[in-house]
C-alpha cells in the first residue's frame, strides 16, 4: 500500500512534470513564432553541496548549501514577473524562502519600474551573486555580506526604479528604491510591513564605460530608522562603493562600506561601521583555462559605540586563498582555505570543497 | 580483364571524387572565416526599424542587453546563432569579446539579476534567421553580407556597410 507522503508527492510530479517539460522547452532558446505572443517562462536553479572543516569544530562534514529556483516569465512588450525560491540546510531541517518576487514594468531604457522583494542595490556582491553561488568566483561571499548578515540590509521589500541613460560613454545607471526598512531582527527585511512607520530609502549610481570593457564602478546610500525592538530606534545610514574589473584575467573586486547608526532619541550616542573586501583572481590561459586561482581579504570594524551592532561580535578579519575549477560548462569545484578572526577571537583556520552548478539551458 | 579494367578505372574515378570532397571539406573548416573577414559581417534588422546606422558602441551595448528598446521605444529582440556557427564566432570574438563559456555565463548572470526578462533567441540558420527577422518587429540580427536580402534592413555600422573600405565586422 502506498502511504500518503508518497502518494502526494506522486500526485504532484504528474502536475508540475507537464509544466517543467513546458518550461524546458521554452528555455532552450529555440524561438517559434508562436513565443512571440505568449507568454514565455523560463528557469533556472542554483545550487552548492560542500564539505567544511575548521579548527576546534565538531561539526565538520557535509552541508547543502542552498538550493534556489528562479522563475520568470515575459508577459508581454514590458511586463515580467522574476521570483527566486531557496531552500537552505539548517540543524533544524530546511528553511524555505521567498527570496525576490518583483513584478516589472519596462517603461524605456532609462525607466524601468518595480515593486516586490529584492536584493537591497547597495555595493556589488549582493546584486551581481547573491544566491548563484556558481556565479561567483570563490566558494563562500564575503563575511559583511553573508546570509543573515546585520552588518548590511540584504533584502528590502518596496518599489524600485532603475534605468541607464542613453547613449553615453560612461554606462551610467541608477537605482533607486523605496519600501520597508528591517524587521526588529534586523538581519530581516520588513516582509510584512514596516515595523515603525519609517520606510527605508536607497540609490545607487553605476557607471561601465564602454572603453574599459569590464570595468564597473558604483557608489550608494541607504537610510533607515530601525526597531530593534531589545533597544532604542535608531537611524541608519550607509554609504557603499565598490569598482570591479570582470574580465577574470584578471578579476578584481573592491567593495566598502561605511554605516553610521545614532539613537533617535540622543544623538550623541552613536558609532560606526567599516566594513571591504578585496578580492583577486585570476584565470588561467589555454589548456589550463578551466582553472581560476583566487585571494581575497576581508576586513569589518564596529564601534564599541555602535548603538546597534556593539554587542554582536561582528568584528572580523580573513585571508582567503582558493582556487576554482570549471570542470563542466554548468558546474564548478572550488577549494578554499580561509584563515579568519572573529570577533578578536584568535585566528583560526577554515577549509572548504565546494561543488556549485547552474541548471539553465542557454 | 575487361570487367577488371572498368572496376578499377571505377575505383581510381571514386579515390578521386571522395579526395577532390576531402580537399574540399578540409579548407571548407576555415573558409567561412575568411569569408566572413573578407566580405564582412552585415548586422540585420527588421525593416520598419527606425534605425539606419549604429556606432560599434551602441551595436555592443544592444548585444549586452544594455540597451533593450529602440528610440521608438519598441522592444530590441536579439536573435543569435547557436554554438559551432563560424557567424557566432565572429560575433563573439568581435563584439561580445568573449568566449563561448563567458558568453553563456554572462547571459546566465544577467538574467540572475532581472535585469533582462529573457536571454538571446538561439537561431540555426541563415534561413531561420532571414525569416525570423522579417516576422519579428524589433528584431537585430547578423548574418554573412552575401546572405542579406531585399526583406531585410541591413545597418551602417560606424557610418559604413559591409561593402566599405573599413567597415569594423571584417
Amino acid at each position: 500500500m502506498i502511504n500518503r507522503p508518497i502518494l502526494t508527492s506522486l500526485l504532484l510530479l504528474c502536475v508540475t512534470l507537464p509544466g517543467i517539460q513546458a518550461v524546458h522547452a521554452q528555455n532552450s532558446g529555440e524561438i517559434t513564432l508562436s513565443d512571440l505572443s505568449d507568454p514565455e517562462f523560463n528557469f533556472m536553479g542554483f545550487g552548492d553541496i560542500s564539505y567544511f572543516s575548521r579548527d576546534g569544530s565538531s561539526q565538520d562534514g557535509f552541508v547543502i548549501g542552498q538550493a534556489v529556483a528562479h522563475l520568470s516569465a515575459f508577459l508581454g512588450n514590458s511586463l515580467s514577473v522574476f521570483g527566486e525560491f531557496s531552500a537552505t540546510g539548517k540543524d533544524s531541517g530546511y528553511s524555505l524562502e521567498v527570496e525576490r518576487l518583483m513584478v516589472k514594468y519596462d517603461f524605456s531604457d532609462l525607466l524601468k519600474f518595480s515593486a516586490g522583494r529584492y536584493h537591497t542595490p547597495i555595493g556589488y556582491w549582493n546584486s551581481a551573486f547573491h544566491h548563484g553561488a556558481w556565479l561567483q568566483t570563490t566558494a563562500t561571499r564575503p563575511e559583511m555580506i553573508k546570509f543573515g548578515s546585520k552588518i548590511v540590509p540584504i533584502h528590502f521589500v518596496g518599489v524600485l526604479v532603475e534605468g541607464t541613460l542613453p547613449r553615453n560613454a560612461l554606462g551610467l545607471s541608477y537605482h533607486a528604491g523605496f519600501g520597508n526598512g528591517r524587521h526588529a531582527n534586523v538581519a530581516r527585511s520588513g516582509d510584512a510591513g514596516d515595523i515603525n512607520g519609517d520606510k527605508a530609502w536607497m540609490v545607487q549610481l553605476r557607471a561601465a564605460p564602454s572603453q574599459f570593457f569590464g570595468l564597473e564602478m558604483g557608489l550608494g546610500f541607504y537610510n533607515d530608522e530601525i526597531s530593534p525592538g531589545d533597544r532604542p530606534d535608531i537611524k541608519e545610514n550607509t554609504i557603499s562603493a565598490y569598482v570591479a574589473w570582470t574580465r577574470e584575467s584578471p578579476e578584481l573586486i573592491f567593495e566598502y562600506l561605511h554605516s553610521s547608526h545614532e539613537l533617535l532619541s540622543d544623538s550623541s550616542v552613536s558609532g560606526d561601521v567599516d566594513a571591504w573586501y578585496a578580492q583577486f583572481a585570476y584565470r588561467l590561459k589555454d589548456d589550463l583555462s578551466q582553472w581560476k586561482p583566487y585571494a581575497r581579504l576581508e576586513k569589518t570594524e564596529v564601534d564599541n559605540t555602535d548603538p546597534l551592532l556593539f554587542d554582536q561580535g561582528l568584528d572580523y578579519e580573513a585571508s582567503i586563498l582558493g582556487v576554482r575549477w570549471d570542470f563542466n560548462a554548468y558546474a564548478a569545484l572550488k577549494a578554499e582555505y580561509r584563515n579568519e578572526e572573529f570577533d578578536n577571537g584568535g585566528r583560526e583556520n577554515n577549509f572548504r570543497l565546494q561543488v556549485s552548478f547552474v541548471l539553465t539551458k542557454l | 580483364m575487361m570487367r577488371q579494367g572498368i572496376s578499377t578505372d571505377r575505383r581510381i574515378r571514386q579515390s578521386l571524387l571522395v579526395f577532390c570532397a576531402m580537399s574540399c571539406l578540409l579548407p571548407g573548416v576555415a573558409q567561412p572565416e575568411n569569408l566572413i573577414g573578407k566580405n564582412g559581417l552585415a548586422i540585420v534588422v527588421h525593416k520598419d526599424t527606425e534605425v539606419d546606422n549604429l556606432s560599434m558602441h551602441e551595436l555592443r551595448n544592444i548585444f549586452l542587453a544594455n540597451q533593450q528598446f529602440w528610440p521608438n521605444r519598441s522592444r530590441i529582440i536579439l536573435l543569435v546563432r547557436a554554438p559551432q556557427s563560424d557567424e557566432r564566432d565572429f560575433v563573439l570574438d568581435s563584439i561580445y569579446r568573449m568566449d563561448e563559456a563567458r558568453f553563456r555565463q554572462y547571459w546566465i548572470a544577467k538574467m540572475f539579476r532581472a535585469e533582462v526578462p529573457r536571454g538571446p533567441k538561439i537561431v540555426f540558420s541563415t534561413d531561420m534567421t532571414l525569416d525570423l527577422v522579417v516576422a519579428i518587429p524589433g528584431s537585430i540580427s547578423f548574418m554573412r553580407a552575401d546572405d542579406v536580402t531585399d526583406e531585410i534592413k541591413l545597418i551602417r555600422i560606424d557610418g559604413k556597410l559591409p561593402s566599405d573600405e573599413g567597415y569594423p565586422l571584417k
